[in-house]
């Protein structure tokens, strides 16, 4: 049996019906010239996959960021900012719901990326914004309950969410500052919010510490995930002796 | 869509937006500015996407546009961009030539525009067939064939067994 080069072409590419792929499958164990072009077909996707994949975990450029969270130039007088300005702290979670935190995140990871363009503390893989680097490091093994204080990264609380999956909030203390709440998926730390606070002072001594200063933003997906009470030192630290695996 | 909902769906879609405009146009400078467009245009018409139509397809074929528009806008001025679906020659330079083995974005960039976008939905975005042909606005048959024909082009430029 013979087959047309785009028949040939649709199986390499998963498209036949059953009938018609069983055809070719059966007519590729005699046919070693069949089986020949598949191949040459799908290692031309291969190929072309190795070409351009590397783009997707390459860093975004701030511009892009920018230019696909470009609503927020309108919602920023009526809420992201208004945020930082007079916490609306009478409002209910499910009007900020409409927020997706990857929005939050979308808006402010542009500073992050500025600074460390390599290396950042923030990455975007698979669609997922993931903490990288020195964050994801600290995520994965700073205690609030000992930590050195002035370390890049401090640590606020750790809880578990009502998925499961054990969350902490954070604070980056680089030119800017910010904070944000992270979340495990996997072997990952998944971001859910990240929100600029105020400029702490320049002294050491001023800095932010703790949950105390996180930003309302911060405060309101903490609510909302929280299923309990936030990890006392204990819990903490068996947690991560647990992987953050709950 | 509301539009903070859609702005977070093109901050997830970005890294395939700019995988996508780099298999279009090889600098990347260019491919960026092209991911950057279709992001504008997709903001400005969040109203026209329907609530049921998957978000990826719709933003690939406003990049897709743009692409074409910036091609027609380059043609104008200064005509080195031949019209679409003249490049019939393409995979015999391929044969012609068969010891300058070209790179694969060198390959890509000889192939005539429309079948470089099928080659670049269905094989590097992992497009089907179907969503290409949505994407390009085509009939199945339409895609099926500048597939096909892009690809015996770019394996006679790329050699290969």
């Amino acid at each position: 049996m013979t087959f047309s080069d785009e028949t040939v072409m649709a199986y390499a590419d998963g498209e036949l019906d059953g009938a018609t792929r069983a055809a070719v499958e059966a007519a590729m164990l005699t046919d070693p010239d069949l089986a020949h072009r598949v191949a040459r077909h799908r290692e031309l996707r291969a190929r072309l996959r190795t070409e351009f994949d590397p783009v997707l975990d390459a860093p975004i450029p701030e511009r892009l960021l920018a230019a696909a969270a470009g609503t927020l130039a309108q919602a920023r007088t009526g809420n992201i900012i208004a945020l930082e300005r007079k916490p609306p702290r009478n409002r209910a979670w499910p009007q900020w719901g409409a927020l997706a935190a990857s929005l939050i995140v979308g808006v402010l990871i542009a500073p992050l990326l500025r600074h460390a363009p390599v290396e950042g503390p923030v990455g975007i893989r698979d669609g997922k914004i993931l903490a990288s680097g020195a964050l994801a490091d600290a995520l994965s093994e700073q205690l609030a309950s000992n930590q050195i204080a002035d370390a890049p990264v401090h640590l606020g609380v750790s809880f578990l969410s009502r998925s499961g999956d054990y969350c902490r909030t954070f604070t980056l203390r680089d030119k800017s500052v910010v904070a944000g709440l992270a979340c495990r998926d996997r072997e990952q730390w998944r971001l859910e919010a990240l929100a600029a606070t105020r400029p702490a002072g320049s002294g050491s001594g001023e800095y932010q510490t703790a949950a105390s200063a996180l930003p309302p933003a911060i405060e309101q997906s903490v609510d909302a995930l929280i299923a309990g009470d936030p990890l006392d030192a204990r819990a903490e630290a068996a947690a991560r002796g647990n992987g953050w695996h709950h | 869509m509301t539009s903070p909902d859609l702005s977070a769906g093109l901050v997830s879609l970005l890294p395939r937006l700019r995988r996508f405009a780099r298999a279009l146009t090889r600098n990347p400078h260019d491919a960026d500015d092209l991911v950057q467009l279709a992001l504008e245009r997709a903001l400005a018409r969040a109203h026209q996407l329907r609530p049921d139509a998957a978000l990826a397809g719709w933003v690939f074929g406003i990049l897709r546009h743009a692409w074409i528009d910036e091609l027609r806008a380059r043609a104008r001025s200064d005509r080195v961009f031949a019209p679409e679906e003249s490049g019939q020659h393409v995979g015999d330079v391929g044969q012609a030539s068969p010891v300058e083995m070209l790179s694969v974005q060198e390959a890509m960039e000889r192939l005539p525009q429309e079948q470089r976008i099928a080659v670049a939905l269905v094989l590097v975005e992992g497009l089907s067939y179907k969503e290409a042909a949505h994407v390009m606005d085509v009939p199945i048959g339409t895609l099926t064939s500048r597939l096909a024909r892009g690809r015996e082009a770019l394996q006679a430029m790329l050699g290969g067994s």
